[in-house]
């Protein structure tokens, strides 16, 4: 029963992917100069490459087969130059693409642990002064602009107090050698004598954007707990449990979490995109040199390759995410799995 | 001995037209091993009194009773932690939807598993879930579902109405309750579950003494199985007393029409003849009429009734009315 389900959500992925592919490869024609460039990066093709290229690309013929050429490519991992530094795509997004994963993920770890429990908070002291100022804070993030936050924090902490680095993912002092993409694993994995300097000096680097970019996560994450949790706990059977002589917290934790949580996951895959969008800011503002920072300065220099690869990673990356949100989702939820059966 | 003893019951409602009086001066009282049925029309107040009881009413509420016993005490002077732990210890309730009483994300053997309160467990914590796990399977048959196995390890949505309310029974009595209150437990029903469910709940109180407080809109179906009937109309009690001298001799005019309204309790009723039915509908709680609140739509209805009757007894036998039917006064 189930994997009739997790085969339509494949199904309806790869369906996704083919779209995503065919917006792609239409971008080398729609883009200003020639397809051949666009698709290629080498911005000047001597004599012998040319009819090498053309012949690779498919480019006397039609569109069908140019796409069926492009997607060939793609799969073996030749997604062109970048027309700014000459090096493969793939190579620079496997550089770039970690360190936005990373900070992505511990802006989504902070909104966690810090959104679920006041969200909650603010469920259950809905009247008392207590949750009424989380509801205002949690408005009140939501509805800042990313980048003006993002600089008041630099004044403060950066230039002001002097605790956190303006800028960067590490200090230029520590060589680590790029294992995992990730940076914390990987001064773990350098094996250096100064791992432990570098560790804190990466972490102090971590710090504030992973705190800006957190700073969304978590007001969505307390309002939607919030309005989850009050109205599970309007819920029949929380009545029940109540009534079965369940102590408050008691019914908390077995009844009142496990379904209020539920909207809130799936909620959370539908940000995500406004995550990914928030992070590219985040990234220019912190100099991260994250798949963001990267893709806006191939924007600026008309780096089109590059666009073309960076767009494909962040949509697949979005497109993943929701899509196993919304198995989860169904894998947590039996109500989700009745109607997933039609 | 009276198990529940409430007199003159009386809750209020304050909105902003003013305070409303959902609930007007209602006794009720419960011997052991009894069962007793509430029946009214939807609005009459058999809900918010059952609430009331197990007191979860809400807190805009206004509660007032002369008395409001419960074993000898009266709940309504304890404090609220005290009040929560006598209820949750003697008294269960079941409720109308009993799929949406139950977690939908919860296993019945988890939910079933956590109504069984410790004390009732022998042996120490080591074994108490394997001890607890035989105490649900045996919940399960007193309650008639055989398949205990299939349905412990289901979700609410899997099961039918009917074996979902069942898993309510049997969660309601692991605590070994005094008192159930089923709140109109067959609403949602097909009339063959209903009746096994009224026989179900006839053999708990038989074979435990457990006494029910039946809530219901239909008199016929719980007619077979109280003892005792108390009726109420508008939030007011119009008349109680034992089930089958009730039937037999009604004196309150809403008492009778309800009876008159079943075809059932009429065995030389002519085929298609029209029912019996009071003129008029129920009034909303923000233009209920002064003293009797039957009044307007009342048949023998005099000028006396702008003024609420008072509850007059013959013997075991309650009605409030001015002007009772077939009443004769006692020389």
């Amino acid at each position: 029963m189930i994997w009739h389900y997790l085969v339509r959500r494949l199904f309806l992925l790869s369906f996704v992917f083919f779209a995503l592919t065919c917006f792609a490869f239409s971008l080398g024609h729609l883009f200003p100069g020639d397809p051949l460039v666009n698709f290629s990066g080498i911005s000047q093709p001597d004599d012998e490459l040319l009819p090498i290229l053309v012949q690779q690309y498919q480019l006397d013929n039609g569109y069908l087969q140019q796409y069926i050429a492009f997607l060939q490519r793609i799969l073996q991992g030749d997604w062109g130059l970048s027309l700014a530094s000459q090096q493969p795509v793939l190579y620079e997004l496997s550089q770039v693409f970690p360190a936005t994963l990373e900070l992505v993920a511990y802006a989504l770890l902070i909104s966690f642990v810090l959104g679920v429990p006041l969200g909650l908070l603010a469920a259950i002291k809905a009247s008392h002064w207590s949750g009424r100022v989380i509801s205002t804070i949690a408005l009140l993030g939501y509805s800042l602009p990313i980048f003006w936050w993002a600089l008041l924090m630099i004044m403060l902490f950066s230039i002001g107090l002097g605790w956190f680095p303006t800028s960067g993912r590490i200090s230029v002092l520590y060589e680590i050698p790029s294992v995992t993409g990730f940076m914390l694993p990987d001064i773990l994995l350098s094996g250096q004598t100064y791992w432990q300097a570098a560790l804190q000096d990466a972490i102090r680097h971590l710090w504030l954007p992973a705190f800006v970019l957190a700073t969304y996560p978590t007001t969505v994450m307390i309002r939607f707990t919030r309005d989850a949790m009050l109205n599970v706990w309007q819920q029949s059977y929380i009545k029940t449990a109540r009534a079965k002589g369940l102590s408050r917290s008691q019914v908390l934790y077995r009844h009142g979490l496990r379904n209020a949580m539920l909207p809130v996951m799936r909620q959370l895959g539908l940000q995500f995109s406004t995550l990914v969008t928030l992070a590219m800011i985040s990234e220019l503002i912190f100099s991260w040199p994250g798949i963001g920072l990267w893709l806006l300065d191939s924007i600026s220099q008309r780096n089109y390759p590059a666009i073309q690869g960076g767009l494909l990673v962040i949509s697949s990356l979005v497109i993943l995410v929701n899509i196993l949100m919304d198995v989860l989702h169904t894998l947590f939820n039996p109500l989700a799995r009745k109607q997933a059966n039609g | 001995m009276l198990l529940l003893d409430i007199r003159n019951l009386t809750l209020e409602l304050e909105t902003s037209q003013g305070l409303i009086r959902a609930v007007d001066r209602v006794s009720l009282s419960l011997r052991e091993g009894e069962i007793r049925g509430l029946v009214g029309e939807s609005g009459s107040g058999k809900s918010l009194i059952a609430k009331a009881i197990v007191g979860v009413l809400n807190q805009r509420w206004r509660i007032k009773a002369d008395r409001f016993h419960w074993c000898g005490v009266d709940l309504l002077q304890l404090p609220y932690d005290q009040q929560r732990k006598i209820i949750g210890r003697d008294i269960a309730m079941i409720y109308q939807e009993p799929s949406k009483c139950l977690d939908p994300t919860a296993l019945i053997a988890e939910q079933l598993h956590e109504s069984i309160p410790n004390q009732l467990l022998k042996g120490g914590w080591w074994n108490r879930a394997r001890e607890k796990r035989k105490k649900a399977i045996a919940l399960l048959h007193k309650v008639g579902i055989k398949e205990h196995q299939s349905v412990l390890e289901s979700y609410p949505y899997q099961l039918s109405e009917g074996v979902c309310q069942k898993v309510m029974i049997a969660m309601a009595i692991a605590k070994n309750p005094k008192l159930l209150i089923a709140d109109e437990p067959t609403t949602a029903l097909e009339a063959s579950t209903q009746a096994q469910l009224f026989r179900l709940i006839s053999s708990l109180n038989q074979l435990k003494g457990m006494s029910v407080l039946l809530i219901s809109n239909e008199l016929d179906s719980i007619a077979r199985y109280t003892h005792h009937l108390s009726v109420l109309y508008c939030g007011q009690l119009v008349e109680s007393g034992e089930t089958a001298k009730l039937l037999a001799q009604p004196f309150h005019p809403y008492t009778n029409a309800l009876i008159k309204s079943v075809p059932e309790f009429q065995p030389e009723l002519a085929p298609k003849s029209q029912l019996y039915a009071l003129p008029g509908s129920i009034p909303t709680l923000q233009h209920l009429p002064v003293g009797c609140r039957l009044g307007p739509r009342c048949p023998n209805a005099r000028k006396e009734c702008v003024h609420t009757p008072a509850l007059e007894r013959k013997q075991h036998h309650f009605f409030s009315c001015h002007f009772p039917l077939q009443y004769k006064e006692p020389q």
